[in-house]
């Protein structure tokens, strides 16, 4: 039998960027006013297309999908003639409750993974229907790709749907980023974490013979990296802890022992939990209170930002006052492997560029086990 | 509840066979002979790290024979109660002298050198700085510590560096540790770089040679004359089980170095000595480096022609700088395909595929023999352009 896949394309995604607009979230007809191209059927087509033609492969999958733009036609025009059409939109321009009503349909017909074409808005429909019960996987075409569903390109997301059917790519926690509109209506262009997905990576392996390596799952890696941070903790009795935000940070404060909030920032004194989802305002009255802290951060995504991207309580002041040296980054090693510099956008050009002049963070990837990282101003 | 209490053996083997990672031993009829006898067929070796042919020397083959009518067929200890015969003592001797060192120590493997003395000579407070690459043995002794670990990107020394600069105010012992030869590739690690950059901060260097003793450098002194570094290295390590076709781990450096080494090393202290026959041929083994140049000439002239062949062909063969060829052929099944192949047509030889090496990077690992004539280096070389003509590698 072959793998299920629920296919759909967002078929507005990406056309606000060509006209100077952060996504076309509910700004569709602006859109179109000021000259925009629809973007992701194009795309989808290319890494349909390229999928085909570099793997064959095809015909190990069934395919389930949405009538007309929102996936059938890009399947067809690549010639793929058996597909199940799970879902039909009302109306000629679809909206995201057209991505949202697809999903549901997905989830009832038990897919293995969910490929769509769009940007951060449209990963935040399907996370928000999907959860962390099917693997997302996004071919990029939106104007907002923070998330990291996202293959970096089409060939390299076609490349990945390909091991993910062939070879058993590994199962892994991935952020799910968008605009803040709260502050975007306040006119404050600002990324937000929403959520933690399932998404596909590159498993990590170890050598096991001369010749021969086992793959080690994320969660095991996880744990060690839990040990590491115990490990610190224990050492460093008279220290507060800031436990940043994402999937890795939640891991790593649950299998201690601790509450954790996974959009938030945590405190942590003496392994226990004295202040649950901080502000900017809470956490510099704790920074008064201890002499000594520690922030614990994960990258976000592949663009590997520790500090900008959906935290913004650590800001400026804040980082100033703990010192940068004091900053302990996690990974595991199949997500730094797709993230190759660690980054931060704190709103400080000074204090960002401190931390790009460091050129290297050591970053725990294991337990005591650490690897250099370059680090590169938010500039990019 | 009543819990199987082996179960998991079946299963967990079960398992690997499923994914085809068990391992499916070929069995030897012959010796490690460069055309060998592999599950009932006639084969070219290409794939064992005999690389000098020594197993077969007619010296080590006497000096196993000998030793064992003198000394009998066990040593009866470990090396620190009643295990230490003049013999083993003997080897070391000539061991430290051909590497120009002040001392060397015999362990029981190769394997048991860096799992015995890795742990000791960094703990708590101090940091092991790996080369990403780094042998499985390695990993393994790093593993014992309690130290930080730190790794880089292969033989990348702005990174080892910048690891440096960063543990310099933070730890007490550093330890670099690095293969000599790494054995995916060929390539050597820039012995000569890691040494400077140590001397600056104070770091201790440890180079596991198993790949380029017998190999690299003057006669095969291995990777310390290779690079005109001689007695720069604190720790060589390196085994008996490759170019000096015996078996058995060993470490060269000072004789602080060894004294250290045989007090605290656990694989050293807990293991059984080495049974007379093989510290007899050791012994030879050494002598035979000393005396007979033209294994490790033979070696060379044999890896070279090989090389230039294989390149004119049109194969991809790699960065190697060692007798250690990789032929780059794409995908895994192909080297799969390829390898089981040339088994079929008379040469022996195995594939590395995805994990060990990149996706794309699927190959087939060829090791050079001193005991291969010109004639079964022509018939191997004519069997890969007509494969991988077939397969449309070339």
């Amino acid at each position: 039998m072959g793998s299920k896949i629920g296919f759909i394309v967002n078929p507005i995604a990406g056309m606000g960027g060509r006209v100077g607009l952060k996504g076309t979230d509910g700004v569709v007809e602006r859109a179109i006013k000021l000259g925009a191209k629809p973007v992701a059927p194009r795309k989808a087509e290319e890494m349909l297309r390229e999928f085909i033609s570099h793997y064959g492969g095809g015909d190990k999958i069934d395919w389930y999908t949405c009538k007309g733009k929102m996936g059938e036609d890009e399947l067809k025009k690549i010639g793929v003639k058996e597909i199940e059409i799970v879902y039909q939109p009302s109306t000629e321009n679809t909206t995201s409750d057209d991505t949202k009503k697809a999903c549901k349909r997905f989830l009832k017909r038990d897919v293995d993974l969910i490929l769509f074409c769009g940007g951060d808005g449209t990963a935040r429909d399907i996370f928000s229907i999907v959860g962390k019960r099917i693997p997302i996987l996004g071919i990029p075409s939106g104007v907002k790709m923070h998330s990291g569903v996202f293959g970096i390109n089409v060939r390299a997301t076609a490349k990945i749907l390909h091991d993910f059917i062939n070879q058993g790519l590994t199962i892994g926690d991935v952020e799910i980023m968008d605009l803040d509109e709260k502050l975007y209506r306040q006119g404050k262009w600002r990324i937000k974490l929403f959520g933690v997905a399932k998404g596909i990576i590159e498993p990590t392996y170890v050598q096991v013979g001369k010749t021969s390596f086992e793959s080690v799952s994320e969660d095991e890696i996880r744990e060690e990296l839990s040990e590491h941070i115990l490990d610190e903790m224990e050492q460093n009795k008279d220290c507060l802890f800031l436990m940043g935000s994402g999937g890795t940070i939640d891991y790593i404060a649950k299998k201690i022992g601790l509450e954790n909030t996974l959009l938030g920032i945590d405190a942590v004194y003496n392994k226990k939990t004295i202040g649950k989802d901080l502000n900017e305002e809470k956490i510099l009255q704790l920074l008064d209170k201890y002499k000594k802290t520690k922030i614990v951060l994960s990258p976000i995504g592949a663009q590997g930002f520790i500090l900008g991207r959906g935290n913004l309580q650590l800001s400026a002041k804040v980082i100033r006052k703990i010192g940068i040296d004091n900053i302990i980054v996690v990974a595991t090693p199949s997500k730094l492997a797709a993230t190759p510099f660690i980054r931060v956008d704190t709103g400080d050009p000074d204090l960002d560029r401190i931390f790009a002049e460091k050129e290297f963070i050591m970053v725990v990837i294991g337990y005591r086990l650490r690897r250099i990282v370059r680090t590169q101003t938010n500039k990019f | 509840m009543k819990r199987d209490p082996t179960g998991f053996l079946k299963k967990e083997y079960k398992e690997l066979v499923e994914k085809d990672l068990d391992w499916k031993l070929r069995v030897l009829e012959t010796g490690s002979t460069p055309h060998a006898v592999v599950d009932g067929k006639e084969v070219i070796m290409l794939c064992s790290n005999n690389y000098l042919n020594l197993s077969n020397h007619p010296k080590l083959i006497q000096g196993a024979i000998e030793a064992t009518k003198k000394y009998g067929a066990g040593s009866g200890s470990v090396r620190a109660i009643a295990g230490t015969m003049k013999l083993h003592v003997e080897v070391e001797k000539r061991l430290a002298k051909f590497k120009r060192r002040e001392a060397a120590l015999v362990y029981q493997t190769g394997f048991a050198a860096n799992a015995g003395i890795i742990p000791q000579l960094a703990g708590k407070g101090d940091i092991i700085i790996s080369d990403e690459l780094n042998h499985g043995s390695i990993i393994d002794g790093v593993r014992l510590t309690k130290a930080d670990r730190a790794i880089y990107k292969h033989r990348d020394m702005g990174e080892l560096e910048n690891i440096l600069r960063d543990a310099d105010k933070k730890y007490n012992r550093i330890l670099i540790v690095t293969d000599g030869v790494f054995s995916m590739d060929g390539d050597i690690a820039p012995m000569d770089e890691i040494v400077k950059l140590a001397a600056e901060y104070g770091a201790m260097t440890y180079v596991d040679d198993a790949h380029g003793e017998g190999v690299i450098g003057e006669d095969g002194r291995g990777i310390g004359s290779h690079f005109g570094i001689e007695g720069k290295i604190d720790v060589e390590m390196g085994t008996f089980s490759k170019a000096y076709g015996v078996v058995g781990g060993l470490i060269a450096g000072s004789q602080d170095l060894i004294n250290f080494a045989y007090n605290k090393s656990r694989t050293w202290l807990l293991s059984g000595s080495h049974p007379p026959a093989v510290a007899g041929a050791q012994l030879a083994a050494i002598e035979v480096l000393e005396t007979e140049p033209q294994h490790v000439k033979k070696l060379w002239d044999n890896t070279k022609y090989f090389k230039k062949e294989l390149e004119s062909m049109g194969f991809d063969i790699g960065e190697s700088e060692t007798p250690i060829t990789p032929v780059i052929v794409g995908e895994s099944s192909k080297a799969k395909e390829l390898s089981n192949r040339l088994f079929d047509e008379g040469v022996f030889a195995l594939p590395i595929v995805y994990p060990m090496v990149a996706r794309d990077k699927a190959r087939i690992r060829t090791m050079m023999n001193a005991g291969l004539t010109r004639e079964d280096l022509d018939f191997a070389l004519e069997k890969f352009e007509k494969l991988g003509r077939q397969l449309n590698i070339i």
